[in-house]
């Protein structure tokens, strides 16, 4: 990486960081930066070193390699009590021996803030997260939600320069859990506090985040907006871990500069692009991910002309599931399954099973990627 | 049906109210009734209060027995400050099998008597023993010293014995200490003694209540390890309790004090309990 100079307006800055459990390496070489009152999200399956990393900059754990730096100052050695970085645990950890107000005035009690200060920044912060009476109550008699809100403003009655959010969410059912994401961005862009949020799921991160970071096996596969994510995956991992997509294995026939003839392993002709940043040859094996929605539904093929790509097929099952339907439709000449999002027209709304449909994308939907060695079969992840 | 459920339930409790009337509450009824009786001739008794009153008037006893309660309360505490940081480091340091090896450790030596165990500190601390001859051989002191026979090594033998009792309460309340409570309370700006003392120290109360009841209560009625330690010059009330049933015969006397003994622990754990803001049911949970 090379040398920045260190602008006013980056809160944390992690350079080449390192962490090994015996051979393991759970952290490979991760380098980012994060500006002032940014939503930071780093994203990854179970494993993949997010929670390692976050437990480097808040202190629990100390770097192999590498540096770490809350606005221009290193931290790296700093006991955890003394960074200017606070954590929302998983589980909250919220301290059940003690009433809600004492939980809040903890930290600043360890900051020998004075009595009548103490008081009044503990109503200040239960009034900022709507819960202005609850100071006298046990923690086992808030609610999922209350819990949650009151772990927050523990952390930010302690103005910390950084927020890190291990999974908060995890715990909340379903319902809760939409509407806590909602909460934490709309109290996030209130504050302005930079938050560092570490999920395993995909619409926390891409709802709540300004940035993302896509992290596997220790390392960050890509970093960007949501919408970059989402749109422009630059590795496989990341077109196949953020949002639904339909998967092909095949080899590429022709190449012109990035537009691609492919070959499924099935047969099928495809024109699809190469995906940014990836450059195929012909002859090289490749992995086609087509969007559900990026895919046209039509009854009839008069409406189909012109698309890259074309298709007829049956439905095999519908998924209702409201605004995010989708229809599995059986492809005639394979018998492979395609994902195809529904419409919210209400065209399509009286769909029957073994209705025959025509489908149809364009070749910039279908984004290729050099296959992995291990053949896979084809299919839809999600 | 109903009468057949109580039935169970009955037989099912039968041998813990036998053993509990038997061995306990009929024997404490007789002590009361002994206790309440004074000898006039030989086979002759009369009610009265003598044995109490003597209690209270001999300087002795009344020594004796405030002695017992102050060296028990300190060995309780000695074991507890010991103990804390021992149960803390097994419990939340380690992780797998050297935690339970480390456990295991602590039981070892509960597999030989306890007479056995006094007699290995009588070993080490005797005039002719190991730390005597060790320390001459250093030539840090001159002659032989006599370790035994005072209240250090009285102290040093209860504490020993009583460890496994603290222990084990312990760790079992750290282990469900979740390690998140640590880490948070050192992300809000603790450090290590604020931590123990306004986190761990209270999800460890229940246990250090009742280690503490537990411990106390073994110490307060030991007889063997004061005795052995100690000397003739130990002064423990339980020996003044065997020496009134055995060697003066005054069984009147000695099951008044044996009573004293019971209202004693009684108070004192009450009174622990209060001050610690802890239930006998939490302790002993």
């Amino acid at each position: 990486m090379s040398v920045e100079v260190h602008s006013p307006d980056i809160d944390l800055e992690c350079s080449g960081l390192v962490k090994r459990f015996g051979d393991f390496v759970a952290v490979d070489d991760v380098s980012f930066s994060i500006p002032t009152g940014a939503f930071f999200s780093i994203l990854g399956p179970s494993g993949c070193g997010k929670t390692t990393l976050l437990r480097m900059i808040a202190g629990f754990q100390s770097p192999d390699a590498g540096d770490i730096l809350i606005k221009g100052n290193s931290i790296v050695g700093m006991p955890p009590n003394r960074r200017p970085v606070n954590m929302i645990f998983q589980h909250l950890a919220l301290f059940p021996m003690m009433s809600v107000a004492e939980n809040i005035a903890y930290g600043l009690k360890r900051r020998r803030t004075s009595k009548d200060k103490i008081a009044e920044k503990v109503a200040e912060v239960l009034e900022r997260v709507a819960l202005p009476d609850t100071g006298d109550k046990r923690i086992n008699q808030l609610s999922g939600g209350q819990m949650q809100r009151i772990a927050i403003a523990r952390c930010l009655v302690l103005d910390p320069a950084l927020l890190l959010l291990d999974e908060p969410l995890g715990a909340l059912d379903l319902k809760l859990r939409e509407q806590m994401k909602v909460e934490l961005k709309q109290l996030q862009s209130e504050i302005g506090t930079t938050f560092v949020y570490i999920t395993h799921d995909q619409s926390e991160a891409l709802v709540m985040s300004d940035h993302v970071a896509v992290m596997n096996e220790g390392r960050f596969e890509q970093v960007g907006t949501p919408q970059e994510l989402y749109y422009d995956p630059k590795t496989r991992f990341v077109a196949e871990f953020v949002g639904d997509s339909n998967v092909w294995f095949g080899r590429v026939e022709a190449a012109d500069n990035h537009r691609l003839k492919v070959t499924t392993e099935d047969g099928l002709p495809f024109l699809a692009v190469a995906a940014e940043g990836q450059s195929m040859r012909a002859g090289e094996r490749a992995e086609i991910f087509v969007r559900p929605e990026s895919i046209q539904l039509s009854h009839g093929a008069d409406r189909m002309e012109g698309f890259d790509n074309n298709m007829t097929g049956q439905v095999d099952s519908l998924l209702f599931n409201g605004a995010n339907s989708a229809v599995l439709v059986r492809d005639q000449q394979t018998g492979g399954k395609i994902l195809v999002a529904l419409p919210q027209t209400g065209e399509f709304a009286n769909l029957l099973k073994g209705q025959d449909l025509h489908l149809a994308w364009n070749a910039e939907q279908a984004k290729c990627f050099p296959a992995p060695a291990e053949a896979k079969t084809s299919g839809t992840t999600s | 049906m109903k009468e057949t459920s109580r039935l169970g339930l009955l037989l099912l409790l039968a041998p813990i109210l036998l053993w509990l009337a038997c061995l306990v509450i009929l024997p404490h009824i007789d002590m009361l009734i002994i206790s309440l009786r004074t000898r006039v001739a030989a086979r002759v008794y009369e009610p009265s209060f003598n044995n109490y009153i003597e209690f209270f008037t001999e300087p002795l006893y009344w020594n004796t027995f405030a002695r017992t309660a102050i060296m028990s309360v300190t060995a309780t505490m000695m074991t507890l400050m010991i103990a804390f940081p021992v149960s803390f480091y097994i419990a939340k340091m380690l992780r797998g099998r050297i935690k339970n090896f480390l456990f295991m450790l602590c039981l070892i030596p509960f597999w030989v008597s306890e007479l056995v165990r006094t007699f290995g500190w009588m070993i080490l601390l005797r005039e002719t023993g190991v730390v005597s001859n060790a320390l001459q051989w250093l030539g840090l002191v001159d002659g032989p010293v006599e370790m035994l026979y005072n209240d250090a090594a009285i102290m040093v033998g209860l504490v020993y014995t009583s460890m496994l009792f603290m222990v084990v309460p312990l760790v079992t309340v750290l282990d469900s200490l979740d390690d998140s409570l640590i880490e948070a309370g050192y992300d809000l700006g603790g450090n290590g003694f604020t931590v123990t003392r306004e986190i761990v120290i209270p999800h460890a109360m229940p246990g250090i209540a009742s280690g503490c009841v537990v411990v106390f209560m073994l110490t307060l009625g030991n007889y063997l390890t004061p005795t052995l330690l100690g000397g003739k010059e130990s002064l423990w009330f339980t020996e003044q309790i065997y020496n009134q049933f055995i060697t003066r015969f005054n069984w009147e006397l000695g099951s008044a004090f044996g009573f004293l003994l019971l209202v004693l622990s009684s108070v004192i754990v009450w009174l622990g309990l209060r001050l610690s803001g802890q239930t006998l049911s939490q302790a002993i949970r």
